[in-house]
């Protein structure tokens, strides 16, 4: 995997994938039983910690607690000894890009929980590294701060010029945040590549319902046209994108929620009933029981709120090109799909 | 770069890091470990001696037996008390907010403040049936059995280890689970005992281990005690192994007390750990009537209490005898402050050696979690603690020297090395829970903004652990004062000011003076104390 300067990266995984683990390799902290990391081309694997130049950010912040927001911000320039006129310049600096310009003298206890992560961040920065690794940086914040500095965060590091492996399972924060994306299975690197990429064409089933919910429909290969004509054990048979599989293989169709089209009128692939209907506030969320597939969803604007009910009887379909085919996965499709 | 500069880098060279973790595992191995134990080699090479000196005379081996079963009885009852009236005592300090709660937290570290010799005879005179050479008009002359006085004596000065053991864990207990239990319908006794007892096992095993070692291991106070009450067929272990002449019983003696102590180290570690000792069973009703008005506050009154008529008051009773009984007239003066310089160079030296050598081995255990070596040694650790210290003062002679006598500088020289041996651990303990109680994501950060091992310790690991490392120091310097036992196994002559008060009330009989140096000894120590503390705090207001 290679990540460009200035590049901002989300590396989006369940918990327990490895994604923490990664970040501490590149960081020094870890030591890789095999691999090689590289920076700017050069061999970091017998460097230490400190002379990397990528700093991490970890869940906590770690603000040491017997310095004040000013020493915290300043800890990396004290230990490097740049000349007192530059620390200055740096801390004014950095308190001014995170806001905190009222409250050098505080202590890290007598911060609220934004403004310990924005300290943290502008020690980060004022460390002078050029590589920043953040470690779930905004799982300890509240939900409507988290979505707020979400931009912040990101725009932050984009003016610094400063390359950023950010660590999140959280797939809407990936998706608003990131340059590209990678995501991170048992230690694996299963995909690469920007948002609308993941989102859109994800290089497996699980990619595709761990970023943004899928539909998945099982059946073998008829015909390939201008689009796939695929038929399920149960007789149906539905449209998907073209693909590379052989005729007449068993293959997955996986289909977004938001994609998943629901109607009362007209012709679908299938018929379901609705089971459940959540109130998401812009959206609502239907759950269906198809007979012989079991279930399927899909999220339609709220205005149909009040078009449909429990019990109703809906045609469920997409368009050819918003529906990926998968090959089978080795070890079937619910273990692909399992998380943790 | 600047020298500094230079030196940093190179102590941060990973060759160096590792170099330095040997040297400091070399010199606990062979200045801490082998000295202590050195004497079980005794055994195999002189079984001759102990078999034909030792196990073939039966006067000889009544007399080790019924001294060791003492102490051990001693020892067990001692602990049992003190867990008692212990955890009551641990959860006022910290789970209560009252005014004078700061002269509390004084009051229960006062006793260590106190050379045992000094303790023990103070406590002597407040209980016990003295001769009649010793007028003590004040004393309450209700204790004529040794076998109590000792009992109540090692109470004392075990008493603030198990309570400051307990308390140190009760800190860390987060009191969101009690609340939680409570929320979910228990009574406050019934959440508190299924719930955070068992989260007191570690603290429980600190306490235990602390207090039996320290009450097994005692020479100085029971000696002036026993002294002072006239008695002369009454033996603990130290106490024998200190008027035993011969060296293959004294081995003998010590062998046995080293091999018993560490059993049951091992004995105590494995049932604390595997038996679930607070019973999950529950009470409702009985349980929360205890919860509630009278039953708590009869229970905090007779922890004060305690604390107040067993505690405090035998320990500081020397100060009314200097008052009611008649001035000597042969007092030794010029001794008397020899003594006291050695004991205080003697505590100097050791303290900073345990300091130097100390934090570099906690560091290197609690860092080094889930490898062999660490966990080896963190084990090795707690052997000196446990080994009585006289016996561990007849090894580390036998090892340095073979046993022969010593005198003058070299003698002060072993005492030091022998002092090292107790004390290190200590540091070492207390420096170990500190660090693994920190998050390392605090110093791993440090490393990526790009300080340097060292530099993170310093800057980062150094405030937080501070603490802790001044209460290591201060254990080390005041446990080094206070020594008796060992120093008088390497030799009775050696002029420490715990030795002098010794051998005034055993062999001189001069009570008068002896009071007088305790009470010189409780100030000067007290003073000490009260300062480190004083620096502690004030220090942790800078900060």
């Amino acid at each position: 995997m290679e990540v460009q300067n200035g590049e901002y990266l989300c590396l989006l995984g369940p918990t327990g994938a490895g994604k923490t683990t990664l970040l501490r390799i590149i960081s020094g902290l870890t030591k890789q039983d095999k691999g090689d990391v590289l920076f700017e081309g050069q061999l970091m694997n017998k460097i230490e910690p400190e002379d990397r130049r990528a700093v991490m950010l970890s869940q906590s912040y770690a603000l040491f607690p017997q310095l004040t927001v000013a020493e915290n911000i300043l800890f990396g320039p004290d230990i490097r000894e740049y000349d007192k006129d530059v620390k200055e310049r740096t801390l004014a600096d950095m308190l001014d890009l995170v806001r905190l310009t009222n409250r050098p003298d505080a202590y890290p206890s007598e911060l609220s929980g934004g403004m310990m992560q924005r300290t943290a961040l502008a020690r980060a920065l004022a460390s002078g590294a050029s590589v920043l690794l953040l470690d779930e940086p905004l799982r300890a914040l509240d939900a409507r701060l988290r979505i707020s500095l979400r931009h912040e965060l990101r725009s932050l590091a984009k003016s610094m010029g400063i390359t950023t492996i950010h660590v999140t399972h959280d797939q809407d924060e990936a998706l608003v945040m990131a340059d590209r994306i990678a995501i991170i299975r048992e230690g694996k690197v299963v995909q690469v590549g920007t948002p609308s990429d993941v989102f859109d064409n994800p290089a497996s089933p699980f990619v595709a319902n761990f970023v943004g919910q899928s539909n998945f429909f099982v059946g073998v290969v008829e015909e390939k046209a201008e689009s796939t004509f695929v038929r399920g054990d149960s007789g149906h048979a539905v449209l998907a994108r073209p693909c590379e599989r052989r005729l007449g293989e068993r293959v997955v169709v996986g289909i977004k929620v938001g994609n998943t089209e629901v109607h009362k009128e007209g012709e679908g692939y299938f018929d379901g009933t609705v089971e459940r209907i959540l109130f998401e506030g812009r959206n609502i969320y239907l759950d269906m029981d198809v007979p012989g597939l079991g279930r399927f969803s899909s999220k339609i604007p709220s205005w149909r709120l009040g078009r449909l009910a429990v019990g109703d009887k809906v045609n469920i379909k997409w368009s050819a090109d918003k529906a990926t085919v998968f090959a089978m996965p080795p070890g079937g499709l619910d273990k692909e799909l399992r998380v943790e | 770069m600047s020298r500094l500069e230079r030196a940093t880098v190179f102590v941060s060279k990973p060759m160096v890091r590792n170099l330095w973790n040997w040297v400091v595992i070399i010199f606990f191995l062979a200045f801490v470990i082998t000295p202590t134990l050195f004497v079980l080699t005794y055994a195999f090479t002189n079984w001759g001696l102990i078999q034909t000196d030792v196990i073939q005379n039966p006067e000889i081996m009544s007399q080790i037996w019924t001294a060791i079963a003492n102490s051990f009885e001693i020892a067990a009852i001692v602990t049992l008390i003190d867990i008692l009236v212990g955890l009551p005592m641990a959860w006022i300090l910290v789970r209560k907010k009252f005014r004078g709660k700061e002269l509390l937290d004084t009051l229960i570290d006062m006793p260590l403040a106190v050379p045992t010799a000094a303790l023990g005879f103070s406590a002597a005179i407040f209980w016990g049936m003295t001769p009649a050479d010793l007028t003590n008009p004040l004393g309450l002359k209700i204790v004529s059995s040794p076998f109590i006085l000792i009992i109540l004596l090692h109470i004392v000065f075990s008493y603030p280890y198990m309570v400051r053991s307990l308390s140190a864990i009760l800190e860390q207990i987060d009191q969101t689970f009690e609340t939680a239990g409570q929320t979910l319908g228990a009574s406050k006794l019934t959440a508190v005992r299924t719930i955070t007892l068992p989260l007191f096992r570690a603290g429980l095993v600190t306490g235990i281990i602390l207090c039996f070692a320290r009450s097994l291991s005692e020479t100085g106070g029971t000696v002036a005690a026993l002294a002072t009450i006239g008695n002369t067929d009454f033996n603990t272990a130290p106490t024998l192994i200190d008027s035993l002449q011969s060296q293959p019983a004294l081995a003998f003696t010590s062998i046995v007390l080293i091999i018993l102590a560490l059993a049951l180290l091992v004995v105590v570690a494995i049932v604390v750990k595997k038996v679930h000792i607070p019973f999950r069973k529950v009470w409702p009703r009985p349980e929360k009537i205890l919860s509630r008005g009278l039953a708590p506050r009869f229970k905090d009154a007779t922890s004060v209490l305690f604390l107040v008529f067993i505690v405090l008051i035998p320990s500081f009773f020397v100060f009314t005898f200097v008052f009611t009984s008649s001035p000597s007239t042969v007092t030794n003066w010029s001794e008397f402050g020899q003594s006291l310089l050695n004991s205080f160079l003697i505590a100097g030296v050791v303290t900073v050696i345990d300091l130097a050598l100390g934090i570099p081995l906690a560091l290197y255990i609690a860092k080094n979690r889930s490898k062999w070596l660490p966990e080896t040694l963190d084990i090795l650790v707690n052997i000196p603690l446990i080994v009585p210290t006289v016996a561990l003062g007849f090894s580390l002679k036998l090892f340095w020297t073979g046993g022969t006598p010593v005198s003058g500088p070299m003698a002060i020289f072993l005492v030091m090395l022998a002092h090292i041996a107790f004390t290190y651990p200590l540091m070492v303990r207390n420096v170990t829970g500190a660090v693994e109680e920190i998050d390392p994501t605090y110093e791993e950060t440090a490393r990526t903004l790009g300080a340097k091992p060292i530099q993170g310790f310093r800057r980062v690991l150094f405030p937080m652990i501070k603490a802790s490392i001044l209460a290591g120091a201060i254990m080390a310097f005041t446990r080094s004062l206070g020594e008796t036992g060992a120093t008088r196994a390497i030799s009775t002559t050696v002029l420490t000011a715990p030795n002098f008060i010794v051998n005034l009330v055993k062999v001189d009989k001069d009570y008068y003076t002896a009071a007088l140096a305790c009470i010189i000894l409780i100030i000067i120590s007290f003073a000490l104390m009260l300062s480190l503390r004083y620096l502690i705090k004030r220090r942790k207001g800078v900060s």
